[in-house]
Parts: C-alpha cells; sequence; structure tokens
C-alpha cells in the first residue's frame, strides 16, 4: 500500500503486528484513532505502557498482578489448600469465570515443549514443588491443555510431586481452556473442574 | 466414490485447466511433459492433503505464481466438493462444500484413492520410510484413532529427539522428562504396531492372489513386517536403548523404525527379484490396498493409474485390464502416452469408457 505519511505507515505496520489483524484493519485503526480527541489517545498510549513499566508477576503464582503479591494469593476468602496449575494467566481467567473453583493458582508460564526451547528449567515448576512442599496444599489440580506438550507437562509435574503428600487430579480429558477459549464454554470447563480425576504415576 | 470433473489453477506445469471425469474409466494421453502425472497427482492431494511425488508444498505452484488450488466434485452418495489452495508461505487451506477444515487431517479418509506409478519402484528399492509410508497411508484412509496415534507419536518423536540433544549439549540429565515423553508414546506406539501387525495379514492372501495373476511362475512372495515390537513391548525396548539413545542422541527403537520387508522365495526382492517380478509385486502390492480399502469402507476407492501401460508387456497389461474391468472396480483414470494403444485396450470394454488427449 502507498501512504502518504511515513507516520501513518508506521502506525500501519505496529498495528498489523497484532495478532487476527491484518494491513486493511490496521488502516482502519489508524485512520479511526485520528478522528478521536487527543486526551483519548493520550489514555490509550499510557495504558498500553502500564503494561509494560508497572505491571508485574505475582511472586507467589506468578499471575500477572499489580502488586508483588495478587489479589488472589492475599485473599482470605479462598481455599489455600486447593491448587490449580495452568499454563498462563488466560487459563487463570478461563477458569474465574467458570465460577467453580475456589482455591489458589500456580501459572507455569508454558509447557514442557523441547522442540520450542522449552525445557522444565525455563518454567515455573521448581517454584512450584518448593510451594507444594513447604505450603498446606491438600489438593493439585493440573489443568492444562489436552495435547502432547499439556500431557508430558501433566506427566512431568505428578511425577515431581509424586513424593509430597498431595492428592494430585486433572480436568477430564479433552477439555482445553484458556488460550483456546473458543474452543471450551464456560460450563463445560467448570464442569471438568468440578469433576475432576485423580492422577496416578 | 466417484470424482466428476477437477479444475485446476496453477498448479505444476497446468495455468488453468478443467476436465470432465463422469465416465467409468477415462483414458487421458498426450506427450510427455504435457503434464498428465500432475492431474493424477491433483486428484491425490484433493484426498491425501500432500502431493504423491513432492514433500515440499510452495514447489507445486506453477513457476511464477504465488497461490495454486485445485477444486473437484466428488460424489459418495452425496456431493463432496473438495477445493485445495495452496499459498507461499501459508498453510495449505482445503474446504469441504465450502466449509474450511480447521485441520487438514480431518479430511482424511473422506476422498479415498489408490495410485499406481512408475516411481512405485522405490517401494522396492527405496528406504524403510517408503514403505511405512505406503502402510501409514492405506490404513489411514480406514482409520482415523490410527492417524491420530501416528500424528502424536511423531510430536512425541521430535520432542523426545530434540530433549536427548538437549541433554548432550547442557550436559545434563533429568530423567523424570524422558519418563514423561515415554509414558505418552506407549500407547499411541502399541496401536500402532497392533494395527500394522493386523492388516498386513489381512492383505496377504489378496496380495499374494494378485501377484500370482501376473506371474506364472511357482516363486512364493511375501510381505513381511519387521519391527522390534514383534518380540518386546515398547516400554522395555525404551528402558533397554536408553544408554544407546543418549549416546546416538535421537530415538532408536519404536514403529518409526519398522520395516516391510518384500521377500520372494525368502529372499529380498531387492536383489532377487527380475524387473518382469518388481513390475508385478507393486501392482499386486498396490491392488491389494486397494481391494483393502474397498472392503474395509465398503466403498471402491477411485484408481489412478499413471503411464502404466507403458511400462509393462502386453500380456500382463491384458490381465491387468481384464481385472480392473469387473465389476468390483470403480472408477478410473488412466494416463499415457499413445492415444491408439489406450483404444486399442478399453475401446471394447464394458464400461462408460472416455478417451482425452491433452
Ligand atoms: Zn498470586
Amino acid at each position: 500500500m502507498n501512504y502518504s505519511s511515513k507516520i501513518i505507515e508506521n502506525a500501519v505496520k505496529a498495528l498489523s503486528g497484532f495478532p487476527g489483524i491484518g494491513t486493511r484493519s490496521a488502516l482502519r485503526m489508524v485512520v479511526f484513532l485520528l478522528k478521536r480527541p487527543k486526551e483519548e489517545v493520550n489514555q490509550l498510549a499510557e495504558s498500553l505502557m502500564l503494561l509494560k513499566t508497572t505491571l508485574k508477576s505475582c511472586r507467589v503464582c506468578h499471575n500477572i498482578s499489580d502488586e508483588e503479591v495478587c489479589n488472589i494469593c492475599k485473599s482470605p476468602n479462598r481455599n489455600h489448600r486447593q491448587l490449580c496449575v495452568v499454563e498462563d494467566m488466560q487459563d487463570v481467567m478461563a477458569i474465574e469465570n467458570t465460577a467453580q473453583f475456589n482455591g489458589l493458582y500456580h501459572v507455569l508460564g508454558g509447557v514442557i515443549a523441547p522442540m520450542d526451547g522449552v525445557g522444565p528449567d525455563s518454567l515455573n515448576i521448581n517454584s512450584l514443588v518448593t510451594r507444594i512442599e513447604n505450603g498446606h496444599f491438600e489438593e493439585v489440580i493440573i489443568a492444562l491443555n489436552p495435547n502432547v506438550e499439556g500431557d508430558t507437562t501433566t506427566f512431568y509435574i505428578a511425577r515431581k510431586l509424586k513424593t509430597a503428600s498431595v492428592q494430585i487430579s486433572t480436568i477430564s480429558k479433552g477439555i482445553s481452556i484458556g488460550s483456546e477459549l473458543e474452543f471450551a464454554d464456560e460450563i463445560t470447563l467448570g464442569k471438568s473442574i468440578s469433576l475432576r480425576v485423580p492422577y496416578q504415576v | 466414490m466417484r470424482i466428476n470433473n477437477l479444475s485446476i489453477y496453477q498448479f505444476k506445469n497446468h495455468k488453468d485447466f478443467k476436465i470432465d471425469l463422469n465416465t467409468d474409466i477415462s483414458c487421458i494421453t498426450g506427450k510427455n511433459g504435457q503434464g498428465k502425472t500432475n492431474l493424477l497427482d491433483a486428484i491425490f492431494m484433493l484426498s491425501a492433503c500432500k502431493s504423491y511425488f513432492n514433500a515440499i508444498d510452495y514447489q507445486l505452484i506453477l513457476h511464477g505464481e504465488s497461490s495454486a488450488a485445485l477444486n473437484a466434485e466428488f460424489y459418495n452418495g452425496q456431493q463432496l466438493d473438495i477445493q485445495l489452495i495452496i499459498e507461499q508461505g501459508k498453510k495449505k487451506k482445503l474446504k469441504l462444500n465450502g466449509k474450511q477444515y480447521d485441520k487438514l487431517i480431518h479430511h482424511i479418509g473422506l476422498i479415498n484413492v489408490v495410485i499406481i506409478t512408475p516411481d512405485d519402484i522405490e517401494l522396492i528399492k527405496g528406504n524403510s520410510d517408503e514403505r511405512r509410508k505406503f502402510i501409514d497411508l492405506m490404513i489411514s484412509q480406514t482409520d482415523r484413532v490410527y492417524l491420530n496415534h501416528l500424528s502424536e507419536y511423531h510430536k512425541l518423536l521430535d520432542q523426545r529427539n530434540r530433549q536427548l540433544k538437549l541433554f548432550a549439549d547442557h550436559q545434563h540429565f533429568d530423567s523424570i522428562i524422558l519418563e514423561s515423553f515415554n509414558e505418552r508414546m506407549l500407547a499411541p506406539c502399541e496401536y500402532i504396531h497392533q494395527k500394522r501387525q493386523t492388516v498386513l495379514k489381512e492383505i496377504q492372501a489378496a496380495f499374494k492372489q494378485y501377484y500370482r495373476s501376473f506371474q506364472s511362475g511357482s516363486e512364493e512372495v511375501v510381505l513381511k513386517y519387521e519391527s522390534a515390537l514383534n518380540s518386546d513391548s515398547f516400554e522395555i525396548l525404551l528402558k533397554s536403548s536408553l544408554n544407546k539413545d543418549l549416546a546416538i542422541q535421537r530415538t532408536s527403537v519404536g514403529i518409526h523404525k519398522d520395516d516391510i520387508l518384500f521377500e520372494i522365495n525368502g529372499y529380498p526382492l531387492k536383489k532377487f527379484g527380475s524387473q518382469g517380478q518388481n513390475k508385478s509385486f507393486i501392482i499386486a502390492l498396490k491392488l491389494a490396498q486397494y481391494h483393502f480399502l474397498a472392503e474395509t469402507v465398503k466403498q471402491s476407492p477411485i484408481l489412478l493409474l499413471d503411464d502404466i501401460f507403458e511400462k509393462i508387456d502386453e500380456e500382463r497389461a491384458e490381465k491387468l485390464i481384464h481385472l480392473i474391468s469387473q465389476e468390483s472396480f470403480g472408477q478410473i483414470i488412466i494416463t499415457d502416452t499413445h492415444a491408439e494403444r489406450m483404444r486399442k485396450y478399453f475401446e471394447n470394454i464394458n464400461k462408460s469408457t472416455k478417451f482425452v488427449e491433452l
């Protein structure tokens, strides 16, 4: 495409890097922004900047958080004896939306995939083991997506926790969560959490 | 299974090509290099989602263009419009009656074809992966579970092999991670092994009978399944090969090492088969595949014969024509360099036949 301005061209390029956004949609967004009041665009830019400058990850569960320790970890109303292990923050949101789980979370930050250079050491698995060993958890629910990498990671974690005195369970087979949200509706996901099954290794 | 028509756009050496295929037998003739084989490959692709001849998709696009499209109307009791789009730097897209598949693998088994081509001599001369490809395609066309297990097994195998490399690179070994891959590979591996064994046993009789109809000698031919899993479970094999796997940094046991031995009188066909015997062997093997598919899915596949009559003598040709013109065979599409030869062979057959010159 031919742009009359280098500034517009750069903005279009930046926006078309978003998932699902092509050049044409990016241009529409740029045109839209041009028509908005300056304060509004400022606010948008600022809230985007904050994602990178202020947002932290909770040092206990590694979920995204505004503070050192997130609201879920801090809450006295949650069941501190149940822990749900998930791949990323989107999974936390998906499970929270089902309202079927009131325990705590542990965000791995990915799944084991040597082909993509992700081994156990680049995930939050060691901190999970420490957390279980030092905590008072009774049950760990591993809620990873039902694919090759997810299953491998589930097995790996279950093996690592074999000597810890916690009940390990998994959500029903075939249920996809957060990052594959479009495939799992809230009701099915909610059911699969409340009807979770013990996992043996 | 029938194909009614085929359109090809910017695929291999075809710019824009359409053909009606609404007869029992279509004989397509033309000089070499006019793209006869590519027509059959297009039909094969609409069945298997990949080319029979080229492993790399973008090489299928007409030189100088950036995309190719194949379109055909099939019929299996209901009309199936299949469209395949290949674009440079993108994943292939496949549509059934206008609706795009999430995953190409969901399409496998819907349209069944069997192709016989001079290149099939590689089944005899080539490496074991040629023969595994053959049996995997044959079974995948009839068993969704097999196909899923096969795809998972290979994903896990890739991961496991990469992990073995990482152990060596980092001088660090974690037995639990290897165990995690092993554990997940057991079920797919055992299923695939079982199924390959069963199917090879199942096609043996038909294969021998077909071979006998092309070859009048007394030689004994056999398809023998070679697999370490014939004698040990995968779990035991993995355990006993651990040190070797760590040393060579890849997985040395499993169904990816299987082979089908082609034997003639107890000796390898590769070394002891005459040219005639090799040809009879391949055609018999492919017809056994045809027979298996027809029996299993209760529907005759489409048979694609690429330049076969060029390569076999008149006696074998007549036997082949006699076989395939029987009631039990469905639609057949044939390519050849000689229009006259095709007319001579197929003009008086009791099936609807058309002759097309490119
Ligand atoms: Zn937290």
